[in-house]
């Protein structure tokens, strides 16, 4: 009985790995590609690019995001079965086997690699995973490509794809990949910085938000229907950005009962002046403050480049901003 | 969807006489809907704010600007061309006006290095300033100061050629022999693609480079380390450095460069490809910031006029009283930089940085 359950956890091991390798593999492209993306280069030549010169850099970061992913893809389509029906052999055997002991040199060779990056450049990161390896590469990591390198060599008459068991056998299946994942979790460093990410949340004062989002929340707010009727420009005639508010200002014709509403000022007997709504830079229901300010004596209407509106009172609007 | 362009060129020194009024205006605005957290002089008093129910009370999230000592004075300064000199008097035109200064038994005259009144040459352009409490005499002066701050994009026999952002042309330097070995202990690599910062004499279309204003970074811009995440709120008041710039126009002479405009209302000038982000809150052209000289107490506001472009590429710290605890917060032009106690051979004072707006 034990020699049996023995058995069944270690063909399930060997069959939960190049899934799980395919997996890290491709993780490890896309996290590199997104850093790429994000700056505009492989920045700081972490990870094993950091030891050769900047010219040579961005094509080795890109190279080995081609081989990952090569790598990646190959190790999940050749688990792909010869037909439908369970227990079906491999499609291309030995395409299976060619792809996982590339797998396992693929490991050996990055271990080989963090061992030199921590002998000449301890302040790198591994960069395995883009932006998330940023700490120095420490034994974690290399400890990582072996642990890797082991997986992909036991796996290499792992048969194709299949269902898995039901019952316990579902449950030693799910023990085992929860273990291997936690194994593997716990060699990497970038799991902390992950979950770091996804709980953070920046300072107001630092926070970039799109100016399109903001009139999007403007023209949603209670501020801006009471002050709609008013307003003889659809573009905004200033825009700008202090700290935690963005203030957008459109022309405005104050009208009697507008006046009213407002209380006392230069306003009562209508005239031109200028709204301007403070939005707070927050992403999900900003407040949004609105002031009415009339122009000054003697200060006239800009008029550098008609805008139209849709209510008649045509006004002229210098146009510091453009339609995107 | 309306965003702002490049067509508004954020920059002070770029835009149009209307479109400055339209910045200078943008401080009585926020102070209209923002009335108590802003400055009360910069309040409008014709303005009528009104809040929505369930935004709060403006006041009641402001923020306002940090106490501290008393700040000193700033020093007065002059600036102009230079008429005639002699041991004791310096004779200039400061705009349409001839000014006479004396030379106080103290006083120091910086022209490329440490000189005496009689190296001032007609058509020299100097920064005096003046003893505190006294009207015409002079403490120190600076002739045909300059200094160029960015990244190199050539470099041959006959010097290199700098580029100092997006909206400002390149300069080129030239390196005389006798200060090539000063030079170049604290800037290694004057080749295409590394920084440089140095101060020296202005001569047209080209500065002589003489004194190092700070280490060069031993990375280029775009291999910078990434900041980590800024995972508290921005202090109020920031501790950092000031540097100074030369100044393109008149109207940027009473502003201040920033690192950090905000990125969405885009305008023509962004920090050097591949800076590492400032981490300092964002602000637009025509924000008030208030800078203070750690160094001698000095503190001074003045509007945003643009981006320190290059700032942000240099992680360095200053030293002139003691390490400030991080890099460039703020450009000031020449004359400011002088009135606020600044040495500009020295490149630098440590300063705290603090914006005047509600949060």
């Amino acid at each position: 009985m034990t020699a049996d359950l023995l058995r069944t956890a270690a063909a399930d091991l060997r069959d939960i790995q190049p899934p799980l390798i395919a997996a890290m593999l491709i993780g490890a492209c896309i996290t590199k590609l997104a850093r790429v993306r994000r700056t505009g280069t492989q920045a700081t030549g972490s990870g094993p690019a950091g030891l050769f010169p900047p010219r040579l850099r961005r094509r080795l970061t890109v190279a080995l995001c081609a081989a990952e992913l090569s790598l990646g893809t190959a190790l999940v389509v050749t688990l792909l079965p010869a037909g439908t029906r369970t227990g079906m052999p491999l499609f291309a055997p030995r395409a299976a086997t060619g792809a996982r002991v590339a797998a396992a040199a693929f490991f050996v060779v990055a271990a080989a690699a963090l061992l030199e990056l921590r002998g000449r450049r301890p302040d790198l990161g591994c960069g395995c995973f883009g932006e998330l390896s940023g700490r120095p590469a420490g034994v974690r990591p290399i400890a990582r490509c072996a642990v890797l390198t082991v997986a992909a060599l036991i796996s290499l008459e792992t048969p194709a794809l299949y269902l898995p068991p039901r019952g316990r056998g579902a449950l030693l299946f799910l023990g085992l990949l929860c273990a291997e994942l936690a194994l593997i979790a716990a060699l990497s460093p970038e799991v902390s910085e992950g979950l770091i990410r996804l709980g953070y949340a920046d300072p107001c004062e630092l926070r970039i938000i799109p100016t399109g989002r903001t009139l999007a929340a403007l023209h949603r707010s209670r501020a801006w229907r009471r002050h709609a009727r008013a307003i003889t420009s659809e573009l905004p005639i200033d825009m700008w950005r202090e700290l935690c508010w963005r203030y957008v200002v459109f022309p405005y014709r104050e009208e009697d009962g507008a006046a009213e509403n407002e209380g006392a000022g230069a306003g009562d007997e209508g005239g031109a002046a200028e709204v301007v709504f403070a939005v707070q830079m927050k992403r999900r229901r900003p407040a949004v403050r609105v002031a009415v300010v009339p122009l000054a004596t003697g200060e006239t209407a800009p008029t550098a480049e008609p805008v139209p509106h849709d209510r008649g009172a045509a006004r002229g609007a210098i146009r510091l901003s453009t339609h995107v | 969807m309306v965003g702002q362009h490049g067509d508004l060129a954020c920059c002070v020194r770029c835009v149009g006489p209307t479109a400055a009024g339209r910045l200078a205006r943008r401080a009585v605005l926020s102070a209209a809907v923002h009335p108590r957290a802003a400055d009360p002089q910069r309040a409008a008093p014709a303005a009528r704010p009104s809040v929505p129910p369930g935004t709060g009370s403006p006041a009641a999230s402001s923020r306002p600007l940090p106490a501290g000592p008393a700040p000193a004075a700033a020093c007065p300064v002059l600036t102009g061309t230079v008429l005639d000199t002699s041991p004791h008097v310096v004779a200039f035109l400061d705009g349409d006006r001839e000014q006479r200064v004396a030379l106080s038994p103290d006083a120091s005259i910086w022209r490329g290095r440490p000189a005496d009144a009689t190296f001032l040459e007609a058509g020299d352009s100097v920064v005096i300033r003046l003893l505190p409490g006294m009207r015409a005499v002079a403490d120190r002066i600076w002739a045909n100061a300059g200094r160029v701050t960015g990244l190199i994009v050539a470099s041959d026999r006959d010097g290199l050629l700098v580029d100092e952002g997006r909206t400002a042309s390149h300069q080129a330097v030239v390196i005389p022999p006798r200060a090539a070995g000063r030079l170049q202990v604290r800037f290694p690599r004057l080749e295409p693609g590394y920084l440089l910062d140095v101060i020296g004499l202005r001569h047209p279309g080209y500065l002589e480079a003489w004194v190092p204003a700070t280490s060069q970074p031993a990375h280029r811009p775009a291999a910078a380390p990434a900041p980590g995440l800024a995972r508290t709120r921005v202090a109020a008041s920031i501790p950092g450095s000031a540097s100074w710039h030369e100044p393109a126009c008149a109207a940027e002479a009473a502003g201040v460069r920033y690192p950090a405009l905000d990125p969405g209302t885009a305008c023509l000038e962004h920090p050097l490809p591949g800076s590492p982000s400032p981490h300092l809150p964002y602000l637009s052209v025509g924000s008030l910031l208030r800078v203070r000289n750690e160094c001698t107490g000095t503190t001074g506001g003045w509007p945003v006029s643009g981006c320190a472009a290059t700032a942000p590429a240099f992680c360095d710290r200053c030293v002139t009283c003691g390490t400030s605890p991080r890099g460039r917060l703020a450009s000031l032009p020449m004359a400011s930089f002088v009135a606020m106690g600044g040495d500009l051979e020295r490149g630098c004072f440590n300063a705290t940085v603090s914006v005047g707006q509600p949060s």
